[in-house]
């Protein structure tokens, strides 16, 4: 399979890759390493005045160079801005800007389930667009 | 400058020795042996000859006799007229046929159009090593069995079949017939189609540094194995296979064949040490699984499984590195191999398997970069990934 140079460059660097401890930092997950996709996002808030700022990012994946190559690009573009369930961008266009064959797309809602996940409300309420 | 992939990829194909080249370049333009082989004049006679001289030599490197050699445009060929022929030929008699789940798909597409005709096809599940024993075969018989067809080295994972002792069992039987697809076979281990009793056995020759689109289905004579053709048009080769026959390409086949038979023993030491060493590096890592039985394995192929590794990205992430195979270089790569989920492998790690086969102008330096890519590749990935107890579906805690 061919990759586009952005997934190509993502993928080679996971530069997001790892895990993040601490009070302010929220974590969740989606998919199935047994279902040949998993991933999962950590996410740092900020404290006082900016509790509801992503101030940092982390994600671990288990897939294709698409899952890994979009969730390091999610996990950088989400620093900086407002705690909200959606992705920096809707699938559909995540799905276009990374040239994810439509096959795949499957993959890209684990992503944004996980996404989804980590920044729900700790006590585990749902958020609008959810996917269980 | 990026240097070029190592290649390690000789099962799916090998590059044409230049010595073959130089055979074949002669047989090509004006002042060499352009004739058609079935014209009667110097021209033809001249291209004729060379054409009877590489049946000769393929039928020495096979254990088999010139007269049984019949050219085709591959092995793909050679399988379909071998298991299609037979069919079509002896259906009055009977309607049943074996093979193994493991088989190339030029053997299992066949046999599928059989079923789709009516026929019963028996698809024999070898062990978890990849061997099946001449008992299974024999238990798998019926008396309307026309057919057996194994492969004798696996494309995918080198595992060499007992063709001896199953052609002991079809010829008890009677009236079933083997087939060997042996493509994978020549210069990694030695064939004796006429004393091992095979009937039909398939050739190509991309497989041994000779052309694409060239092989042969030996058919026994001594056996008096018949065939109906699957083409038709100018009768050439018995009238089994219409065509101009292409005197280049078999004049590649003879000398490949020729030089297989006479490097046979000495390839073999040669690449065994580069294999174990091969197995050695990458076991290294742990979570490796080598899949098929070692101890009846081709020095060439090693085929391995590396777990909480996903198989695109394992096969992206080594990719400017190394040229290898997820499975067979013949099927799609998007679904896991049909041969390691028959030996018992689960699906995730069947996809998580790469094929290594080396050959002919394989290096200590090939392998040691293989080695290093794939460690590269395989501990980011997990690293990625995270422990393998963190990936439990849902939420976590940080």
């Amino acid at each position: 399979m061919n990759y586009s140079e952005l997934t190509w460059r993502h993928f080679e660097s996971a530069a997001a890759a790892g895990v993040l401890q601490g009070g302010t930092v929220r974590r969740g997950s989606a998919g199935s390493p047994t279902c040949g996709t998993w991933v999962q996002f950590d996410v740092q808030l900020g404290s006082g005045d900016r509790d509801s700022i992503i101030e940092a990012v982390r994600f671990q994946a288990f897939g294709c160079p698409h899952v890994i190559a979009v969730s390091d690009w999610v996990s950088q573009a989400a620093v900086g801005r407002d705690l909200r369930p959606v992705l920096p961008e809707p699938v559909a266009a995540l799905r276009e800007r990374f040239g994810v064959p439509v096959e795949k797309l499957g993959r890209l809602l684990i992503v944004e389930d996980a996404w989804i996940a980590a920044i729900s409300p700790p006590d585990g309420g749902v958020t609008a667009g959810f996917r269980g | 400058m990026p240097t070029a992939p190592v290649y390690l990829d000789y099962a799916a194909t090998t590059p044409v020795d230049e010595r073959v080249a130089a055979h074949m370049a002669r047989c090509l333009t004006r002042d060499g042996a352009f004739g058609n082989p079935g014209s009667s004049h110097d021209f033809g006679d001249a291209a004729s000859a060379l054409v009877e001289s590489a049946r000769a030599e393929v039928a020495a490197a096979v254990g088999a006799v010139p007269e049984e050699v019949i050219w085709t445009s591959g092995a793909t060929e050679a399988n379909n007229l071998a298991v299609l022929g037979v069919a079509e030929y002896y259906g009055d008699s009977g309607r049943h046929v074996v093979t193994l789940r493991t088989e190339h798909k030029a053997v299992l597409d066949p046999c599928r159009e059989l079923e789709r005709r009516g026929w019963r096809v028996t698809y024999l599940k070898p062990d978890g090593g990849g061997m099946v024993q001449a008992e299974q075969v024999a238990a798998a018989l019926k008396a309307d069995t026309v057919l057996v067809s194994v492969m004798h080295v696996n494309n995918e994972i080198g595992i060499i079949q007992d063709i001896a002792a199953i052609a002991g069992v079809c010829a008890r039987h009677g009236s079933a017939r083997l087939h060997v697809d042996a493509a994978q076979s020549v210069g990694k281990c030695r064939l004796n189609f006429s004393s091992w009793g095979i009937d039909l056995m398939s050739l190509s020759a991309h497989k041994a540094y000779g052309p694409k689109g060239v092989g042969a289905l030996v058919a026994s004579g001594k056996r008096r194995v018949q065939l109906k053709p699957l083409q038709f048009g100018g009768g050439q080769e018995k009238n089994l296979r219409s065509g101009t026959l292409a005197t280049h390409q078999v004049v590649g086949m003879g000398a490949a064949f020729e030089l297989a038979a006479e490097g046979l023993d000495q390839e073999a030491e040669r690449i065994a040490p580069l294999r174990d060493r091969l197995w050695r590096g990458l076991e290294s890592l742990g979570g490796v699984l080598r899949n098929g039985d070692a101890a009846h394995t081709v020095a060439q192929l090693l085929n391995v499984s590396f777990e909480d590794v996903e198989g695109e990205s394992l096969l992206a992430a080594v990719r400017p590195f190394i040229a290898v195979s997820t499975g067979s270089a013949c099927t799609s790569a998007a679904e896991p191999s049909y041969v390691l989920r028959a030996l018992g492998r689960g699906e995730r790690l069947a996809e998580s398997s790469l094929r290594f086969s080396l050959g002919r102008f394989s290096t200590e330096a090939d392998v040691d970069a293989a080695v290093a890519a794939v460690t590269r590749a395989v501990s980011r990935l997990r690293r990625i990934a995270g422990p393998r107890s963190a990936r439990s579906p849902g939420m976590g805690s940080p």
